[in-house]
């Protein structure tokens, strides 16, 4: 029983990694670009929840939801459009300016301590299933995690934008010359990363009660790396690699002996570089990117 | 017959390399026309600056008489401009008919679609048996034929052809050929780039020569073919 439990603790990680690492892998996808704002949009989303506290639940999900798709259309409209043609590097630097001056924007405006917050605190209690105890937040985040990855299949299998999306991220120059409009799919890739933030967002309020300006940072870090040990610029691959970062994580907590568990993120990370060296394009391999024109 | 593109004085640099330096071609609605060159010509680089790639540095692009420099790529595939590029760049995840619907990016028309997805499966039958297969799983030559599909899926006014023979089996390019010349009768007109000087005499109505940046001779494919210096020109002997 114990097991069926750590099982769904397990999946609940490894869902949230897997959305993190989504909304980083299709950045990278279409643009070559590592966006570490990406965690700002997590954090516009979770700060909107609670400047709107008081109003229905549903006005402050979407609210924040239409929050951080906003904010992402804007980062790539005045910091990325412009330096689209700049090297990958340049890129990514870019891409921190972003992150440290959303962060010090939200300083400014709420200050720089933790702020309680209160979203949908029935989701706190858990479901008796049997001896199994089935905390309910656990369930709902798996549950929209595959509402979202069945939604996002669909969009990429069926629809035309999804279609060119997908040829994008395989080839970019190529793209343009069958006719895809390249801002469009740029921009659609980042608002489809902003969705991903604000469901990120929900789940860390929810989970935490607080929030902070830098609480969009380390989740990010963990999309990061779960992207490459998905296989940068494949879609699956980041979501398994996300899948898999996550419950590696839980069972490491799990099962390492209780004086190493403090530990654990040593193990993660450790297990991770090994498994990179020995497979350096990652999970899921996609042809080398070529340098965008 | 009309002035379809006309390329005046064209000169391109890649950081800072001159690769054409004041080229000047003009093509005709209609015709068949090919670029030779020795490797480094510049061959790739005027397709590629026509189709919107690069950016000239001085010079003068006009199609249909309309200055068409610093228009994006994906707006000149809607003016009717489509590039095969060298090396087919097929969408390898994705499906043959993924690919070929991809083409028609740009269109309007559900119904003319249709009509020219049947016009591309029964050009290219090949394409018709791998149609719900992933790209990449194609050969060589199909994976060209591919290209070129999908490039006539934009309904072009001007098609651009980059190196089409490359590492195809002579009886694949016989039938490429064979293809180039069914569609000009359809009154498609084609820039292709060989390197093939005898194939693309043989196909074109007219001939450019580029050498190290700049045309060097130039005329229709019958009288080319009779020049004694022709070797030189394109070997670069002939200033």
């Amino acid at each position: 029983m114990n097991l069926v439990q750590t099982a769904i603790d397990a999946i609940n990680l490894g869902a949230i990694y897997a959305l993190a690492a989504l909304g980083v892998g299709l950045i990278f996808s279409v643009m070559n670009l590592i966006n570490f704002a990406h965690g700002e949009l997590i954090t516009a989303a979770a700060f909107t929840v609670y400047a709107l506290d008081g109003q229905p639940v549903g006005i402050r999900l979407g609210a924040a939801v239409v929050a951080a798709v906003c904010l992402a259309l804007v980062m790539e409209r005045v910091a990325f459009r412009p330096l689209r043609k700049a090297n990958p590097a340049t890129l990514l630097v870019t891409s921190f300016a972003v992150s440290y001056l959303v962060q010090h924007l939200v300083v400014l405006i709420f200050g720089a301590r933790p702020i309680g917050v209160s979203l949908l605190p029935e989701l706190s209690e858990s479901a008796a299933l049997g001896e199994l105890r089935l905390p309910l937040l656990e369930i709902a985040t798996i549950a929209v995690t595959l509402a979202l990855l069945a939604a996002m299949t669909f969009f990429f299998r069926r629809r035309p934008l999804g279609i060119q999306m997908r040829a994008a991220a395989e080839d970019f120059t190529m793209a343009r010359l069958v006719g895809i409009k390249a801002n469009r799919v740029i921009a659609a890739a980042f608002a489809m990363s902003g969705i991903l933030a604000a469901v990120l967002a929900f789940y860390q309020v929810a989970q935490s009660g607080t929030i902070s300006y830098r609480m969009g940072v380390d989740l990010v870090l963990v999309a990061f790396v779960s992207a490459v040990v998905g296989g940068m610029g494949s879609l699956t691959g980041a979501a398994l690699g996300g899948m898999l970062v996550g419950m590696t994580s839980v069972a490491l907590q799990t099962f390492l002996p209780p004086t190493w568990r403090p530990y654990r993120d040593a193990f993660l990370f450790g297990l991770f570089i090994a498994f990179l060296i020995g497979r350096p394009q990652g999970l899921v391999f996609r042809k080398a990117h070529r340098v965008r024109i | 017959m009309s002035v379809l593109l006309s390329v005046d004085d064209l000169h391109v640099s890649y950081g800072g390399i001159a690769a054409l330096k004041g080229v000047s071609i003009s093509i005709d609605d209609g015709e068949l026309v090919a670029i030779v060159g020795p490797n480094g010509a510049g061959k790739s680089t005027l397709l590629r600056t026509i189709a919107g790639l690069n950016v000239p540095r001085q010079g003068s692009l006009l199609l249909r008489g309309k200055p068409i420099i610093g228009l994006a790529p994906e707006r000149l595939v809607a003016d009717g401009i489509s590039l095969v590029p060298e090396g087919r760049h097929i969408f390898g995840s994705l499906t043959v008919e993924e690919n070929i619907r991809l083409g028609a990016t740009t269109r309007t028309g559900r119904l003319a679609v249709k009509t020219d997805i049947e016009r591309m499966l029964s050009l290219f039958p090949i394409l018709k048996a791998r149609f719900r297969q992933r790209a990449g799983q194609l050969s060589g030559g199909e994976q060209q034929m591919l290209a070129i599909a999908r490039a006539l899926m934009a309904a072009p006014r001007l098609l651009l052809l980059d190196e089409p023979s490359l590492g195809l089996a002579p009886l694949i390019v016989d039938a490429l050929y064979e293809t180039f010349t069914e569609l000009r009768t359809g009154g498609l007109t084609v820039l292709v780039v060989e390197q093939s000087i005898r194939r693309a005499l043989r196909a074109a109505d007219r001939a450019y020569v580029l050498h190290t940046g700049r045309i060097v001779l130039s005329g229709r494919s019958e009288e080319l073919r009779q020049v004694d210096n022709f070797d030189q020109a394109y070997f670069g002997a002939v200033t």
